[in-house]
């Protein structure tokens, strides 16, 4: 035994260029079929964990899933707003407990900007209803003060007292920026792991102020300072969307009825945890999908594992000739590729897994930044583990069809082989 | 001096699968204890199928191979196996090192594959050494990748490993084949000094008449094979 495997090892050395490859495509594969299963589970679960205990999201009527797109991920934009008397006038009734007014639309620096007021810092929650905290600073209690999230903060290097020139619209660019008017930050948020922590958050009279002196996506002829825009009406005239909590979660569906019957204007309101499952279908199977297709590059690794070791065993018939002229039997030959390939394999897993893990370190802050997936770093789970064992085991099963032919070989090779 | 029989084949019939006639029929072949025997034949005489019977790689279809009194038909394919592995030492006509060992290594090799063959050789590295150093491998060598190595060492370093760990019988198959007249004298030199301090007996096989002489016994293939040979 001690002596097969270390044959097995130093035949594999003497080989290593070819296994090198070998090994590499099959850690490329378990890279992929991981990191795709990782992904889908941490997608889920950070979609899942983005918002908590808000009951209904109102908004301008349109498709659900955006709705929750735009409001709560950042992602996209709202085709419509909703009238500041209708959000007053809904959030006026009295199974409403909570409000949070949302207002988008601009951008710092490839984070989107969004105006709310400081019911926010109080009412919003995520993850098991957990609240916002501030790691440093207070919230904004005036017209150009602003909330960074930590990922803000730590992308861009800003403390506290930093002045922030907001862009208009989403795309930075020098000629549409509110740079007459500056905010300074008066708070950081504490990590979350959600897109808050990618969000500059003012107050709606910020965001009413800096668009004071705008028509139609450029600045109009009259400028105003900006202490001269703190002293117009800066009463919003729309907002984007806004979370409403109930007192008695029994009447979310009479309210979402109630909403989408509103006779003023075309509004929606969706439950985010059914939209996060409607949006979750959607993706699925899409997820689902790219499983299929990485097990098929795992199944196409092994393959050409077997090709391999089909290819070399034609030169290896001598050294299995000499092998059992020193009284290997031919289990031994078999025994001997079905080492071998288990060593390929499992040397390509932990190659793999290796891999996966140093690209989650390196891309995760990207993940975040660009997709809002947010990745922990945990260890293999049990799935994982039984995928690692399923994957050992088809190694033993792809080694005995070179195995089997080897020890057929040297049966009937016995110790002569005329190659 | 009494005769204790090595190696004794009676009435031996062997085809090969799918043949219809035997191809090797020997009524009586016997080597006694201290004799060295030579086998000639012409190739396609049965000079293989005869050393993979006295091998153990196959068993004939009847007759009985008894060797150090042991039957090998009698055995199963492993014990065939194991008896190989501790009584015997096999060298090749040529590549008979496996190219990813280092000398040492692939002369203790049969030490891994017998326990009886690693008891006897000891000390294995000290065994080792001392064979190579008596089959004149250069200790320059012994670091050196096998494929660095003349043919003639190779063929010397497969001595070394049949010897190791006292095997009774050393079996050859046209070991000099590929060496030239100089080197193949200097190999059967060796080769006999050290059977002989070993007490092993040689089975050497070999197209080539001029080694012939060396040998106390000697059979032609051609002669003792009583199958008809059907064409």
């Amino acid at each position: 035994m001690k002596t097969l495997i270390r044959i097995v090892l130093k035949s594999a050395w003497h080989r290593r260029i070819s296994l090198l490859f070998t090994i590499l495509s099959i850690a490329i594969s378990v890279c992929l079929l991981l990191g795709v299963d990782k992904i889908r589970k941490e997608a889920k679960s950070s979609f899942i964990n983005t918002i908590s205990q808000t009951d209904l999201i109102v908004g301008a009527r349109g498709g659900p899933v955006n709705l929750l797109l735009y409001s709560v991920f950042r992602i996209g934009n709202a085709t419509n707003n909703v009238t500041w008397e209708s959000y007053e006038e809904i959030v006026a009734l009295d199974e409403i407990a909570w409000s949070i007014p949302i207002s988008l639309g601009d951008s710092h620096r490839g984070f989107r900007v969004m105006g709310t007021n400081t019911d926010y810092f109080e009412y919003y929650q995520y993850g098991q209803s957990q609240r916002l905290t501030f790691a440093e600073g207070i919230p904004f209690s005036e017209v150009y003060h602003a909330v960074i999230g930590r990922d803000v903060a730590d992308a861009l290097d800003y403390q506290l007292g930093d002045e922030i020139i907001v862009a208009h619209g989403l795309v930075s660019a020098e000629f549409a920026e509110h740079d007459d008017k500056p905010f300074t930050v008066t708070g950081v948020l504490a990590k979350t792991g959600t897109p808050v922590d990618r969000t500059v958050h003012v107050s709606l009279e910020g965001i009413e102020a800096i668009h004071v002196d705008w028509q139609g996506g450029t600045r109009s002829a009259f400028q105003l300072s900006a202490e001269q825009a703190r002293n117009v009406d800066l009463q919003p005239k729309a907002i984007t969307a806004f979370m409403v909590g109930l007192d008695n979660r029994i009447n979310t569906f009479r309210l979402q009825r109630a909403i989408t019957e509103y006779n003023e204007e075309p509004l929606m309101a969706i439950i985010p945890g059914a939209t996060l499952a409607e949006l979750w279908q959607t993706i699925v199977v899409f997820e689902q999908v790219l499983l299929v297709i990485s097990g098929f590059v795992l199944i196409a690794g092994l393959l050409g594992m077997l090709t391999m070791l089909l290819s070399t065993l034609n030169e290896r018939r001598r050294e299995m000739a000499v092998l059992r002229a020193v009284g290997a039997h031919p289990y031994h030959i078999l025994f001997l590729f079905v080492l071998e390939t288990v060593f390929i394999v499992f040397l390509g897993y932990v190659i793999g897994m290796c891999l996966l893990y140093s690209l989650l370190v390196l891309t995760q802050p990207l993940l975040v930044a660009w997709y809002g997936i947010n990745i922990t770093i945990t260890r293999p789970d049990a799935q994982q583990w039984f995928l690692f064992a399923v994957v050992l085991l088809l190694s033993v099963i792809v080694s005995l069809i070179p195995g089997l032919i080897a020890y057929r070989q040297s049966l009937q090779d016995g110790l002569a082989v005329k190659v | 001096m009494s005769a204790t029989p090595i190696i004794h084949l009676k009435e031996i019939r062997f085809r090969w699968p799918g043949q219809s006639a035997d191809f090797l029929y020997i009524p009586e072949l016997i080597v006694n204890k201290g004799e060295h025997l030579f086998i000639q034949g012409p190739s396609g005489s049965g000079k293989t199928t005869l050393l993979n019977l006295l091998t153990g790689i196959n068993v004939p279809r009847s007759g009985s191979v008894m060797i150090l009194d042991t039957p090998l038909e009698k055995l199963t394919n492993i014990g065939r196996d194991r008896f190989r592995a501790d009584h015997l030492g096999v060298i090749f006509q040529q590549f008979n090192l496996l190219p990813y060992l280092s000398l040492v290594e692939n002369v203790q090799l049969p030490c891994g594959f017998s326990r009886r063959k690693r008891a006897n050789a000891g000390d294995m590295d000290a065994t080792a050494l001392r064979l190579l150093t008596h089959l004149s491998i250069p200790d320059a060598l012994l670091d050196q990748p096998v494929s660095k190595l003349s043919v003639g060492q190779q063929q010397r370093t497969a001595v070394a490993r049949a010897l190791i760990g006292n095997p009774e019988i050393v079996i050859a198959d046209e070991p000099t084949s590929a060496l030239d007249s100089d080197n193949r004298d200097r190999f059967l030199e060796l080769l006999f000094q050290e059977a002989e301090e070993q007490e092993s007996t040689l089975i050497f096989v070999s197209h080539d008449r001029q080694i012939a002489e060396r040998f106390t016994q000697m059979v032609d293939l051609t002669m003792i094979n009583q199958a008809e040979v059907a064409e």
